[in-house]
């Protein structure tokens, strides 16, 4: 799951790597995919699911404690990272949280309406050698 | 003066002028085996429906059904999910089914959540959310589900009079818009006299459980169906794997071909007993086989079906109390090789226990035999059993579910031949323990006569509707060969049968015999 959740935050940062980003580079990937989740589960229920990742991931990453998740399900707070954050961790926690939150998805839906899911979000992204299914790590 | 003048009536002009044609209501499949029959050949185009039912009775699973059987890229389907089953959970189950296909959802079945806007704004919110999202994609169907929610929680804000206006806009504006719309919601029957809903919806599908004792069978009404000449009453639905398949009451049969002018007679398999049956049976004739345990009915069947095998028409065998290896082992020892048709898809050997299931299931189950094999003959062994191994709350059903299908297939020329085990009283010559002989064209009976010391078996054939048949009373025996017809008849008893017969004739000595048993042996 954990290469999934890194193939789909390169994909998301393409060339674009911020070399002194303070959030998690997780934060684009979760703000695209929210507006197709929530059209499918609606603000609520993108909250729970969000909600339920951060908290998987938080007892990885102790880092990401500092992140909220808004009613609509966008993600806050990473203004309040312990500053300077390591670069590292910061990666990691981005990396676990999305990890996490495609975990959730394949539990409920399966492997084959989260490809879609993800397929229509970013038609671009390569697929080949990804195999979700037995991958139970998120 | 001219004729018209005369009458004062306008001479019309001949030229014919052509008659103003009638529009034609398309129909849409609903994906459901056996719904599109009871509908009259499916949903009308454009209609504004509601599914309808108490909780479990399989009203998401038919919107999916309905929605995946019609949803293309170019006329998609739009799913507005309000606070009923969450929509994830929704995908968790329904994709179990095996209609569900995923390459469908995105771009030809789109889930659209409304929960928010019902939860945060007003009717009119809801009103112009499901227009924005219906011009946007130009759906052919559309589903709310749960409508109902949608209607509590709006209605928490807004009068009777808003809420009417709130449907009936809904209603014209998905009408206009060409896509056909099912609104699923939770309601109990008291309330379709005061709702407004039930008034507006061209048409209402009725989902309920029934729960006899044990059992429970699940029941679909087709309330009302503009545009359509749906069937009448309660028909049976079951959810499995497929999803939704629902059973009509007249078990599609309606319409079935007539029976052919001239019917051929087919022999039994027993060359005496057709000679009593004035040269066989009636091709398309349903014949009743009466008599008690042990009487040889079912060896009689078998004779029945592995005749017609003989002569190329395939079979369907229904045994409702013997297991199909016991049966074709019976036929074994009576030289009837009754694996080699099986093999080659000329016999089926339907072993039904079917408990919970209703009547028009486990006929629809020896239809479906019929139509896989063409068959041309049928035997159900026994009708006490097919009636015995379904719920109690289903047997009343029985008589009139049978009625109709011996009905229909022996109108489609297929021969029935089902046996019945009456209790042999010695006093009288019943058929059966309850009134079906209504259902048959001809009756053969068979019992124990004692005779002699002995417990002998004799048959005769009571009733043949498509002609004369021979009233004699004859002895048979069940050999190696099955079911033999012995004797000429006899005149030297009177009251045969009463199974206590008197000797009127001289006595014939008999030959004393060692009874078979090895048991009894030392």
């Amino acid at each position: 799951m954990r290469a999934f959740a890194e193939r789909l935050i390169a994909c998301e940062a393409g060339d674009h790597e911020s070399p002194g980003r303070k959030s998690p580079a997780a934060y684009p990937v979760c703000e695209r995919l929210r507006p197709h989740l929530a059209i499918l589960v609606g603000n609520t229920g993108v909250r729970s699911l969000f909600l339920r990742a951060l908290t998987q991931a938080e007892a990885e990453v102790p880092a990401l404690r500092a992140i909220r998740v808004n009613g609509d399900g966008s993600l806050a707070g990473a203004g309040k990272l312990e500053a300077p954050a390591d670069p590292e961790e910061l990666a990691k926690g981005g990396v676990v949280l999305v990890a996490q939150l495609l975990g959730l998805l394949l539990a409920f839906i399966g492997d084959k309406l989260v490809l879609r899911i993800v397929c229509d979000v970013w038609p671009n992204l390569e697929l080949k050698d990804l195999n979700l299914s037995g991958s139970d790590e998120r | 003066m001219k004729d018209s003048e005369a009458t004062g009536r306008r001479k019309l002009p001949r030229k014919v002028v052509s008659q103003p044609g009638k529009v034609t209501i398309h129909k849409i499949p609903t994906g459901v085996r056996g719904l599109d029959d009871i509908l009259g050949g499916g949903i009308p185009e454009f209609s504004f429906n509601i599914i309808a039912g108490a909780p479990g009775g399989g009203k998401t699973t038919l919107a999916h059904q309905i929605v995946f059987a019609n949803a293309t890229v170019k006329k998609p389907a739009l799913y507005f999910t309000v606070l009923g089953e969450p929509a994830l959970k929704m995908l968790r189950y329904q994709q179990q089914y095996s209609f569900f296909d995923e390459s469908m959802l995105g771009r030809a079945i789109r889930f659209i959540n409304l929960s928010d806007v019902v939860l945060e704004e007003d009717l009119n919110a809801v009103l112009e959310t499901i227009i924005e999202h219906v011009m946007a994609a130009n759906p052919g169907v559309v589903v709310v589900d749960s409508f109902r929610t949608v209607v509590r929680q709006a209605m928490s804000g807004a009068s009777e009079l808003e809420m009417q206006l709130f449907i009936q806009r809904l209603a014209q504006f998905l009408s206009t818009w060409e896509a056909t719309t099912f609104l699923v919601g939770e309601y109990v029957p008291e309330e379709m006299r005061d709702n407004p809903l039930f008034t507006i919806v061209d048409g209402l599908f009725w989902l309920s459980q029934v729960t006899e004792r044990n059992a429970v069978v699940r029941k679909l009404q087709i309330i009302k169906l503009r545009g359509a000449a749906s069937v009448p009453g309660l028909h049976t639905v079951r959810i499995g794997e497929a999803g939704l398949q629902a059973f009509s009451r007249t078990l599609g049969l309606v319409g079935n071909k007539v029976k052919p002018a001239r019917r051929r007679r087919l022999s039994v398999g027993i060359p005496e007993l057709d000679k009593m049956m004035g040269g066989g049976i009636l091709e398309g004739d349903s014949v009743l086989v009466a008599g008690p345990s042990g009487t040889g009915k079912s060896a009689l069947a078998t004779q029945f079906i592995a005749e017609g095998l003989k002569h190329g028409e395939p079979g369907i065998i229904a045994i409702f109390e013997e297991r199909p290896q016991g049966y074709t082992e019976r036929a074994d020892s009576f030289g009837l090789n009754l694996k080699a048709p099986q093999k080659k898809g000329k016999l089926e050997i339907l072993y039904l226990r079917p408990l919970d299931l209703s009547v028009d299931e486990t006929m629809q189950e020896i239809l479906d035999a019929i139509d896989r094999i063409g068959a041309r003959r049928l035997v159900i062994d026994s009708l006490v059993g097919f009636e015995m191994a379904l719920a109690p709350g289903f047997r009343a059903d029985f008589r009139e579910s049978l009625y109709r299908m011996i009905g229909a297939l022996t109108g489609a020329g297929i021969t029935i031949l089902s046996t019945v085990e009456v209790e042999d009283t010695f006093t009288a010559l019943s058929f059966s323990h309850y009134t079906i002989s209504f259902l048959t064209d001809d009756i053969i009976r068979m019992r124990y006569v004692e005779i002699d010391g002995q417990l002998r078996k004799v048959m005769v054939v009571i009733k043949m509707r498509g002609g004369n048949h021979s009233k004699d009373i004859r002895e048979y025996v069940i050999t190696d060969k099955g079911v033999v017809v012995i004797h000429p008849r006899s005149t030297d008893y009177v009251r045969l049968s009463t199974g206590i017969p008197d000797r009127t004739g001289p006595r014939v000595a008999q030959a004393d015999k060692a009874a078979p048993e090895p048991k009894a042996k030392k």
